[in-house]
């Protein structure tokens, strides 16, 4: 079977290195005029910003292999995460997770199902229903097999059920009308909003409201940010839900990461103040310097 | 195995695409579209397991006859109706007449199927536009709970929103401007100094905030330290 596999791999992969090299190839033919450059001058000073971050965090990776205690933050939304699965298990109300609008290669999602990950291992443990409506089908296959081997990992292979992590429709208002009419009906104990949202964010906030759900959202759609915090229990703004996952699962080498994380936001302030700074004493150099950089 | 290939993958994907980012050189700006041509083949595959997952879905509420399967036989009826009349098209044939076998396409337009068409502007838009204008009422009902001044924070709020809203509308500056002997156009200039200073400045943090996480979780993905998402088992 592996055997069988590892050829489908390698067939596989032979033809994405010949259709890539036809690519580059009809590329370089087709192109003769077009900048040759293999570097763009312009976005010099973003590749340093990119690899100093990179080679931040991924030091403070190679530290936490090692072990030792790194402080993070309490963040309430994700304390609230146990509070919310023990309450659907107490009243015998479904646990609804919503994971947004987003494709699979946005960051937003993957962080959203990292969470749910952590959410379906203890959902596995107290027998809770848990209800996963998908707006993308790429994503529902992913977050099937991902829900499916949270339950194996928690040795209930048994409590899994496919069929509550359907696809509902691409369609962002019918996926919204459709979210609703399932609170609406089932009325689930508690609703996680996590990942990419766009105008539906407060019609499905507002609604998970009005049927009592204890509520946990979070978005890295700063537009939105705002409905769920005033409609939800708790919120992940921004960064926080990129790091629910480290939060979550304690692990050494995601809780180094985000040290790494600190240090690139430390790195930011420090420019941020000492360039106000000059700024107000009438050397503008900083100001002129960030313009060029695009 | 079943983890590593997907891992390696993952590592080569991530590091050549973001260097793609970086340079202009024909063979970069191939590469990204070949790319792109992928994920576009990779999509309608997908959708075709969707909409397999929707049927059976739906077709396990109508068996197991569960709380509301009535409305389940609505979801077989438009998609099969807008299946029905938008899905087939006529091939094309350079201009010639088509071969017998095929003349049965004639009928059918594609997207462009009048039944097709009036289903989708007298059904479907009208429906996503009555979703779209629930909006209004939950705006009014989140922010009458966000308002209520019962702490520092939220009159602090309560006042911003009354500044906004009164700046916003032509209203509020011709009543100042007519009641008021002192400057022109306050409410409107408030308005843009809220909206220009403490607004944008708490959004850029968390912008800042957000573009630093996506780049931390990107490296955790592309160095294989993040591996949840590709599921259990070594």
């Amino acid at each position: 079977m592996i055997s069988k596999r590892i050829k489908c791999f390698f067939v596989i992969l032979t033809a994405v290195v010949l259709s890539c090299s036809y690519s580059l190839a009809f590329a370089q033919e087709t192109t003769t005029e077009v900048d040759t450059q293999w570097f763009h001058t312009g976005k010099v000073w973003i590749f340093v910003s990119v690899v100093l971050f990179s080679v931040a965090v991924i030091y403070s990776i190679y530290h936490a292999r090692g072990g030792g205690d790194i402080f993070i933050r309490r963040i309430a939304g994700l304390e609230a995460v146990d509070e919310a699965i023990g309450r659907s298990t107490e009243m015998g109300r479904p646990i609804l997770y919503v994971l947004g609008l987003g494709t699979v290669g946005d960051v937003a999602t993957i962080a959203s199902m990292n969470i749910l990950g952590q959410v379906a291992r203890k959902t596995a443990d107290y027998e809770t229903p848990l209800r996963v409506p998908c707006n993308d089908p790429i994503v529902l296959n992913v977050v099937r097999e991902m829900v499916k081997a949270a339950y194996l990992d928690e040795g209930r292979p048994d409590a899994y059920n496919e069929n509550d992590i359907f696809f509902v429709t691409e369609s962002q208002f019918a996926y919204a009308a459709a979210v609703d009419g399932m609170m609406v009906r089932e009325k689930p104990a508690a609703v996680f909003l996590q990942g990419t949202f766009y105008a539906e964010s407060l019609i499905l906030a507002e609604t998970g409201n009005s049927v009592g759900a204890i509520q946990i959202a979070g978005s890295d759609s700063d537009s939105q940010l705002p409905f769920f915090i005033t409609a939800c229990d708790y919120t992940l703004i921004g960064e926080e839900l990129y790091a629910a996952s480290a939060y979550l699962s304690r692990e050494p080498m995601l809780l180094g990461s985000l040290k790494g994380q600190d240090y690139g936001k430390l790195l930011l302030f420090t420019g941020i103040v000492l360039g106000v700074i000059l700024e107000l004493v009438g050397i503008t150099w900083v100001s002129t310097f960030f313009q060029k950089v695009k | 195995m079943r983890r590593q290939v997907p891992l390696i993958l993952c590592f080569l994907f991530g590091i050549v695409m973001m260097l793609v980012e970086f340079s202009p050189h024909p063979v970069s700006e191939g590469l990204r579209a070949e790319v792109i041509k992928w994920s576009l083949i990779i999509g309608p595959f997908a959708l075709v397991i969707g909409v397999v997952t929707l049927v059976h879905t739906h077709w396990i509420r109508i068996k197991r006859r569960v709380e509301h399967w009535q409305y389940s036989y609505l979801v077989f009826i438009g998609m099969i109706v807008m299946v029905a009349f938008g899905l087939p098209m006529a091939p094309k044939n350079g201009g010639n007449e088509l071969p017998k076998w095929l003349e049965w396409f004639k009928w059918f337009k594609g997207p462009e199927n009048e039944v097709f068409v009036w289903f989708f502007d007298n059904v479907q838009v009208p429906m996503e536009a009555t979703m779209f204008s629930l909006l209004a009422f939950f705006i009014a009902s989140a922010s009458y709970r966000a308002f209520r001044a019962r702490t520092l924070e939220a009159t602090l709020l309560l006042a911003a929103a009354l500044i906004v809203m009164i700046g916003n509308a032509p209203i509020g500056d011709y009543l100042w401007n007519e009641l008021s002997p002192v400057g022109e156009n306050i409410p409107s200039t408030a308005r843009q100094w809220i909206l220009d200073n403490p607004n944008l400045s708490s959004r850029r943090g968390i912008i800042l905030g957000v573009s630093l996480g996506v780049i931390s979780q990107s490296i955790r993905i592309i160095f294989g330290i993040e591996r949840s998402y590709l599921g259990g088992g070594d």
